[in-house]
């Protein structure tokens, strides 16, 4: 096979990883370009690897792409049974485009991410909206979440952000004096008595406070459907606004979905939220923290906040809750839980899942409207 | 790679094949004990050159990953030569010289004279992020400033391996400018290779009972699932004990080398008592 069209079949295949998400740079492309010659190209798996090798950046990349690779380079037809792992190069775009098949269950979660872009949309090109007036806003600030209409998205969304943003400012300056000295800085105490000739003045090194991070955990099951819109809307400005947050999603399962959320518009994020599966679903609080504890568990350190918001509806084990909760709680600096429910002064946490992770957290608050958003700044520093 | 006593299989030989032709660092991922660190030994050993560790934690900066003046030994210079009638000048340039540069890692991995060191980064995620940045900025030239000295540039810049446990996401522009390689824990048949290989005097059907052992406790939910490692400290003190099979007193007696953790002890144990060690001990050759 000619060289060259082995070449730009490696270009496209690249755009092809792009299109799906993988971030692929033009100096990878161009090793992985530079690779040819120096592996056995008529090696299928040794192929695989290297270009694996050179494109892929992280663990969760490696489904993505080997779904891509299995798409567009196809192994050669069985009819040139000599060579049978030999790779075929593509001529355009593969016939099945891959993705994450459809479930018959997820047309429902669709519909709801789908009513919500939709709105988005509206709010975007549809005519200006009248901007509400001060004493509005302030009726905005502690309405509840679920009794918001559409037309009141538009200035919900933008106070969210503000709040967000206002939130990780104060996280990131945040600093608390020490009087403690540290040990002496030769490197900088010999520079400042460099004229002396003697040592008159020393320089002491103070440890730099590792700043914090936010792990946030959000419940997108059915039962929060109403919450989640705006709390996402909150994630996602939050995470914009300050580095340091990682977001998971969970309802049956848990979903890492900081990537998602970095850059883009809200808008493209909601299209990619779209294909994570279970959203909408039932709940397993118990059985999520499990899988995060056992996937993400070396993340939690002392600088860590870890913020769960649930209305506690769990369908899974309360034992099994209590248990993760605690190991969180063993390793991170805070636990947070916000309950959109706790906002109806009628609601206490009775139910079994809420019940048995109360002992376990460091603060219980509400978060089922803009108020109880921005009184979050207090708990968020350490 | 077989031959520098590492048990590996194709994707790790590819990915340090590709480090090598590329010249391009690799970064690995993957669970305590499955041998990351032990891939740039390996390396080094292939490549018949130094391996030099820059070993990360928090707080790192980088004075102590590239180059420290010598304090003490120019102070005492100084007061040494305090009777001589040389200017200051000289006296300057003299304590600030190659005698008086403490070698720290980076420098010591690009001044390498006669070929290619083998750098290895070991658990990256550990250090800040802003020496994550200045890792990526040495990386790129190859070349560092000492403003006393002057610029030193590497002639021959080192083969560079990075690790990382994932106790931190390392940022994106370092990851797309490394290569990547993911090791998972090992199949049975290399596992049991493995031990064959580093643990000498082991009983064969004993290597294979250990690794069926390590492979159905993995799947069991953990809190420290065992590595590599673990199998191999396990396997050596079996053997130290004579042992040519596992059987349930033996387990119970040895089985500290695995579970490190109070909680998971108690969840094997539990284990066992409903489903039997037979579920972890297969009959078998």
């Amino acid at each position: 096979m000619p060289a060259r069209d082995l070449q730009r079949a490696v270009v496209r295949f690249g755009g092809l990883l792009r299109r799906h998400g993988l971030p692929v740079t033009v100096g990878e492309l161009s090793d992985a370009v530079r690779v040819l010659d120096h592996i056995d190209i008529a090696d299928r798996d040794e192929f695989y690897t290297a270009l694996r090798t050179i494109l892929v950046a992280r663990l969760e990349e490696i489904p993505i792409f080997e779904r891509c690779f299995n798409a567009f380079w196809r192994p050669e037809p069985a009819a040139d049974p000599v060579m049978p792992g030999l790779i075929t190069i593509p001529d355009g775009e593969p016939a099945t485009p891959p993705g994450t098949p459809k479930v018959a269950g997820q047309r429902r979660d669709d519909v709801a991410l789908d009513s919500w872009m939709s709105e988005d949309e509206d709010g975007e090109t549809g005519a200006p909206l009248a901007v509400p007036a001060v004493s509005d806003r302030e009726a905005l600030m502690a309405q509840d979440f679920s009794t918001f209409g559409s037309e009141q998205l538009d200035e919900i969304v933008r106070l969210t952000i503000q709040i967000a943003k206002r939130l990780a400012r104060r996280i990131s300056r945040r600093r608390r004096p020490s009087r403690r000295r540290g040990p002496v800085d030769l490197r900088r105490t010999i520079r400042a008595n460099l004229t002396r000739g003697e040592i008159i003045e020393l320089k002491h090194r103070r440890r730099k406070r590792k700043k914090v991070r936010l792990i946030l955990l959000c419940d997108v099951s059915g039962s929060m459907d109403l919450y989640s819109r705006f709390l996402l809307q909150f994630l996602y400005a939050l995470q914009n606004a300050f580095g340091r947050v990682d977001t998971f999603t969970f309802s049956t399962r848990l979903t890492r979905i900081t990537e998602h959320l970095r850059g883009r518009s809200y808008r493209q994020v909601l299209r990619a939220l779209r294909d994570i599966r279970d959203w909408s679903g039932g709940t397993r609080i118990g059985e999520s923290m499990a899988e995060f504890n056992a996937q993400w568990g070396r993340w939690l350190d002392r600088r860590t906040i870890v913020i769960i918001l649930s209305d506690g509806w769990d369908c899974g084990e309360p034992d099994l809750l209590a248990t993760e909760l605690l190991r969180i709680r063993r390793r991170a600096a805070r636990v947070i839980w916000l309950n959109p429910l706790l906002g109806n002064p009628s609601y206490e946490p009775l139910t079994r899942g809420m019940a048995a992770a109360l002992p376990f957290l460091d603060h219980f608050a509400a978060a089922h409207n803009l108020d109880s958003l921005r009184a979050l700044a207090g708990t968020l520093t350490l | 790679m077989e031959a520098a006593e590492y048990v590996t299989d194709a994707p790790v030989a590819t990915a340090v094949h590709l480090a090598m032709t590329l010249r391009k660092p690799l970064l690995i991922e993957g669970h305590a004990g499955v041998g990351k660190t032990e891939a740039a030994k390996v390396m080094a050993r292939m490549l018949g050159t130094n391996l030099i560790r820059l070993q990360c934690y928090e707080g790192l900066d980088a004075a102590m990953a590239l180059y420290e003046w010598n304090y003490q030994k120019q102070l005492l210079h100084i007061k040494l030569s305090e009777g001589s009638n040389r200017s200051v000048d000289e006296k300057e340039h003299e304590i600030f010289s190659e005698p008086f540069l403490l070698r720290r890692p980076l420098l010591q991995a690009i001044t390498q004279e006669d070929r290619s060191p083998v750098l290895l980064v070991d658990e990256t995620d550990r250090c800040d992020e802003e020496f994550e940045a200045f890792l990526l900025e040495v990386f790129a030239e190859w070349q560092i400033t000492i403003p006393e000295i002057g610029t030193i540039k590497a002639t021959h810049p080192p083969h560079v391996i990075l690790t990382s446990n994932r106790t931190r996401e390392l940022s994106d522009a370092l990851r797309r400018r490394c290569l990547y390689l993911w090791i998972d824990y090992p199949t049975f048949e290399k596992e049991v290779r493995i031990v064959e290989r580093k643990v000498p005097g082991v009983n064969a059907r004993l290597a294979r009972q250990v690794a069926r052992f390590m492979e159905t406790l993995r799947t069991v939910r953990l809190a420290k699932v065992p590595g590599v490692a673990e199998t191999l400290d396990w396997a050596q003190a079996l053997t130290a004990l004579h042992a040519d099979h596992l059987d349930e007193a033996l387990v119970a007696e040895t089985l500290g080398c695995v579970l490190k953790d109070a909680d998971d002890l108690k969840r094997f144990k539990a284990e066992v008592s409903t489903a039997g060690l037979s579920k972890f001990v297969a009959l078998e050759g």
